[in-house]
């Protein structure tokens, strides 16, 4: 279990009891552009980075030394600002022992690197031995191993040849580099041959991008060096293609309660800011995006990437292989494989995976996303989900005894254990998506905590109309959207002004067809050839519905079956680790092609080689 | 796991202060955390691993302050070493605890157990969320050895080297208690679970007698060093158990942890058992115990709240510090012969 999301509230907090402007966050919305020229998109880009630096490095005050914390002094050493009242306010900081573990480590590491050449050298030493002294805890997750072994990694770099009493871990220079290469290369290898494990994250997208940036800048070995930037091009080009005009949309193995209605709110929408300029950065820049800004200028975002993030054809479909994280017991298998299915339209995107419980808590398997001109408090979504909680599928992924687990889950995630929470995967789920079609069938075993399904429908819907042939008909900006629950429900009025769809009842689902509002001379088009679709459906002895969808597919989902579309079964082991317009990789390979229009990219894991190429 | 250790244990961080006739044989050592709600990357506001009882009763940190300490095993050759499982792995000192080493890489990690062999303590067994490792080497190096183990289902909670005899292992693991008897070279399944085992323990006074208690299928017992087991009737198996000790001083006397039941306890071998809850905290639940060998006093921790101790076995309870703690392990070891 782990802090991140407490800790970006608190950054914000600090950020929000602040005065300074934040120039982007308060500005209008960008609207949606295509940079062309690579010498302004350099300028702007830089620009950006300049304005967190600026804006993290004025938090610090001179008549209030607690002010000047890690991230003001990172900000103000990327500055090349301050560097005597930097050594003296880290001199000071280090006489506590610290805290926060590989939290702690990675700030460090980004000082340590800035500071080199600026900071004292009794605040070097004091650093120097804080990493002696201080026994910082490795984490349970891979994006904790991210940051650990490759805060590690450099450290021991920076710091050559020191015997094993000089380091916490009791292990020399030459033993803690070796530990951490491993790791670092074994963890590349896992995700580049089936998919990462914490995939899509929309906080955790910081935690894996630091690290991966930090290797690419500070790394002695120029392997290391290589594998970093590779790496951050590869999530980077995950995160491009899983984006609306800069909001991430679709399944992500975690998000968190607020960013699954309010899609902008939290660090995914800092990087579509600095890297795509399409949305409106976060309060207080994301929290930890000092800490990837403070290094940014390091980093080139390809062209590629960028126009998969900017520049899209209207219609894209893109199939990704992902992976859970390990599980330690009540499963068969240690990781279990996840197919996740995008598609991308101007106005609006469909994205999901097959349920099922992917990830302890905070899984988000499927949904619907408009555009909006300003995403800033827009609750632009639509979704259902079975608000599933049980001691015995977070054992699944944590090594905790079963009585005190659920309620150290639930103090750190609230909504974990509610029955009208929004957020979480289920083992009763499956889901089943067709280009803008999602078909989500709900298997419930009697006798569950929560026996009940979940829909969310948005505030920001108009026409919102329960029609009688059992279909839910709405808009959200400019897409409409057709919804029918397969089992009777009622509403429940949220507190954020949303709706809840709450249908009790065990053999349940969602079928949703989205299109374009543009595709129909009116609202009443769109409904009449939603109705016009031809559906069955039965809800024993298990749900199962044969729908023709909009798109002229023919589509048979039935619990604990895979799908069939258009008579063909779904074969699962033949989903590739990447197919679509923008990514390309075959499973085990370690390869992935980068499309977009004349553009290519191939990041080669096998050779570590970057090829660029234009197709006339 | 009460587990005592049939050992000398850390050396000059211990009070040799064995006094004639009355004194205790025992150092009572807790892995504890302290820091109320900690999770990863959180501040650490207090002191929080090992704690060494003292002659006043009260507790003092020792060592590393980290807050995922679960368990302790001492070589019983040399009072200066002992070994730890930690969330970062298993954790070593051969100095008495001057300086640490993290043993294992990073491909072992939240070790829940670990145990020397006292008959070959060289050799150093490993409780892991995926198996099991062994160090023949005093943690030098960890190969794995799960040879007869499933390739799932051998989630590793507890692990239980037989004092009697060099290499004999019981293991408790998700799916039932196994067996080594050639020093993890091959193990077999002697009790399958529907979940994890969360203790094994031998009885101090009796080698042949074992006990243990498991998350779903309730308590069990064996007369013939582990071999066969025997359901133990009286306990109940709906909710997990988490702990079970002997009482040194009394054969009779055995008790078992439970966040949901609290305490349970038997004074005529297992025949008949009695929730002893009365005196704890009533919004509690109890999460370890352990019995002092030298007293027959009855150590509960009450999760996130403070231990308790009786001198009656649990008929009534007093504070005994350590407030806010949560106790993972109470390990009573041999006092250092100086």
């Amino acid at each position: 279990m782990k802090l991140f999301p407490r800790c970006i509230a608190a950054f914000c907090a600090l950020a929000g009891a602040s005065v300074v402007a934040q120039p982007s966050f308060t500005a209008p919305s960008p609207q949606p552009r295509i940079v062309e020229r690579a010498d302004q998109r350099q300028s702007e880009y830089l620009a950006r980075i300049n304005e967190v630096l600026v804006w993290r490095a004025s938090l610090a005050h001179a008549s209030r030394p607690e002010s000047l914390g890690y991230a003001e002094i990172a900000a103000k050493l990327a500055l090349r600002q301050d560097a005597a009242r930097c050594s003296q306010r880290l001199v000071a900081l280090l006489r506590e022992p610290p805290n926060g573990d590989m939290f702690w480590m990675f700030p460090m590491v980004c000082i340590s690197f800035l500071g080199r050449d600026q900071l004292s050298a009794e605040a070097q030493a004091a650093i120097r031995a804080a990493w002696r002294s201080y026994f910082p805890s490795r984490g349970d997750t891979e994006n904790h191993w991210a940051m650990y072994y490759t805060s590690l990694y450099l450290m021991s770099e920076l710091y050559p040849n020191e015997p094993a009493g000089s380091w916490y871990s009791g292990k020399s220079s030459a033993e803690n580099l070796a530990e951490s290469l491993d790791y670092l290369v074994s963890w590349m290898d896992l995700t580049t041959s089936i998919g990462q494990g914490e995939y899509n994250c929309t906080q955790y997208i910081g935690e894996y991008t630091i690290p991966m940036l930090y290797l690419a800048t500070w790394a002695h070995d120029p392997a290391m060096r290589q594998r970093g930037r590779m790496m951050l091009d590869w999530l980077l080009a995950e995160y491009s293609e899983n984006t609306l005009d800069g909001l991430s949309i679709g399944a992500h193995a975690r998000t968190d309660d607020t960013q699954v209605l309010e899609k902008w709110n939290g660090l995914s929408s800092f990087y579509s800011w600095l890297l795509f300029d399409n949305c409106p950065p976060p309060d207080g820049y994301g929290g930890w995006g000092v800490f990837f800004a403070a290094v940014a200028t390091n980093y080139d975002l390809p062209e590629v990437i960028y126009r998969i993030g900017t520049d899209r054809p209207d219609a894209a479909l893109q199939r990704d292989l992902k992976r859970t994280r390990n599980r330690w017991r009540n499963s068969p298998v240690r990781r279990a494989p996840v197919y996740k299915t995008t598609y991308l339209k101007h106005d609006y995107a469909v994205g999901s995976d097959q349920g099922g419980l992917n990830q302890p808590s905070q899984l988000h398997s499927w949904d619907v996303t408009w555009a909006v001109p300003d995403p800033r408090s827009r609750h632009n979504t639509m979704f259902s989900l079975q608000p599933y909680s049980a001691v015995a599928a977070l054992q699944m992924y944590y090594t905790e005894l079963p009585g005190n687990l659920l309620p150290a889950v639930v103090r750190t995630r609230p909504s974990y254990d509610s029955p009208d929470k929004f957020l979480g995967g289920s083992p009763y789920e499956q889901v089943f998506q067709d280009l803008d079609t999602v078909v989500a069938l709900y298997n419930i075993t009697p006798g569950t905590r929560f026996p009940h399904v979940n829909g969310f429908f948005s505030r920001e819907l108009v026409q919102l109309t329960e029609d009688p042939s059992g279909w839910i008909f709405a808009q959200g900006g400019r897409c409409y959207l057709a919804y029918r629950p397969l089992a009777p429900f009622e509403w429940i009025p949220t507190t954020q002004g949303d709706r809840r769809l709450y249908s009790p009842h065990l053999q349940n689902g969602t079928i949703l067809q989205a299109a374009s509002a543009a595709e129909f001379s009116d609202f009443g088009a769109f409904q009449r050839a939603i109705r016009a679709l031809p559906l069955t459906m039965q809800m024993e002895p298990v749900p199962s519905v044969a729908l023709h969808t909009l798109r002229g597919t023919e589509l048979v989902c039935t619990y604990g079956q895979p799908p069939i579309v258009n008579g063909r079964v779904v074969d699962y082991a033949a989903w590739k680790l990447f197919e679509g317009p923008f990514l390309n990789a075959a499973r085990d390979s370690h390869r992935l092609t980068i499309t977009h229009g004349h553009l290519k990219r191939v990041l080669d894991f096998n050779t570590l080689t970057v090829s660029d190429s234009v197709t006339p | 796991m009460t587990k005592i250790k049939m050992s000398l244990l850390l050396g000059s961080l211990l009070t040799a202060t064995a006094l004639a006739g009355t004194a205790p044989k025992h150092d009572l050592l807790l892995c504890a955390a302290i820091n109320k709600n900690y999770v990863i990357g959180s501040k650490i506001v207090t002191q929080n691993g090992i704690f060494q009882r003292g002659s006043d009763g009260s507790f003092q940190h020792i060592g590393l302050n980290f807050p995922s300490i679960l368990n302790l095993s001492a070589d019983p050759r040399d009072p200066r070493v002992f070994y730890l499982a930690t969330l970062n792995g298993c954790v070593f000192t051969k100095d008495g605890g001057q300086t640490w080493r993290i043993g294992t890489s990073w491909d072992m990690t939240e070790p829940k157990d670990v145990c020397v062999d006292p008959n070959a303590p060289d050799n150093i067994y490993l409780a892991l969320p995926d198996g099991i490792a062994v160090s023949p080497d005093r943690g030098a190096t960890w190969p794995r050895r799960e040879n007869g183990l499933p390739n799932r289902g051998k989630y590793t909670q507890t692990i239980e080297v037989d004092r009697t005899t060099a290499g004999r292992v019981l293991a408790g693991c998700e799916s039932g208690i196994y067996l080594t008897e050639d020093g993890a070279q091959s193990w077999h399944r002697l009790l399958p679970t529907k979940a994890a085992v969360d203790d094994i323990e031998q009885s101090p006074l009796d080698p042949q007698l074992w006990l243990t208690v498991t998350q779903s299928d309730g308590a069990h017992l064996s007369h013939d060093g582990g071999r066969t087991w025997q359901k133990i009737p009286g306990v109940p198996a709906d909710e997990a158990l988490y702990n079970v000790a002997f009482d040194a001083t009394n054969p009779q006397r055995w008790a078992i942890a439970s966040w949901h039941y609290g305490v349970l306890t038997t004074e005529d071998g297992g025949h008949t058992w009695t929730a002893r809850n009365a005196g704890l905290p009533a919004d509690g639940h109890v999460f370890k115990l352990g019995i002092d060998p030298d007293t027959g006093r009855l150590y509960v921790s009450v999760y996130q709240n403070a231990i308790h101790v009786s001198d009656d076995f649990g008929r009534t309870w007093r504070a005994a510090g350590l407030e806010g703690s949560s106790v993972y392990n109470f390990v009573f070891v041999p006092k250092t012969a100086k």
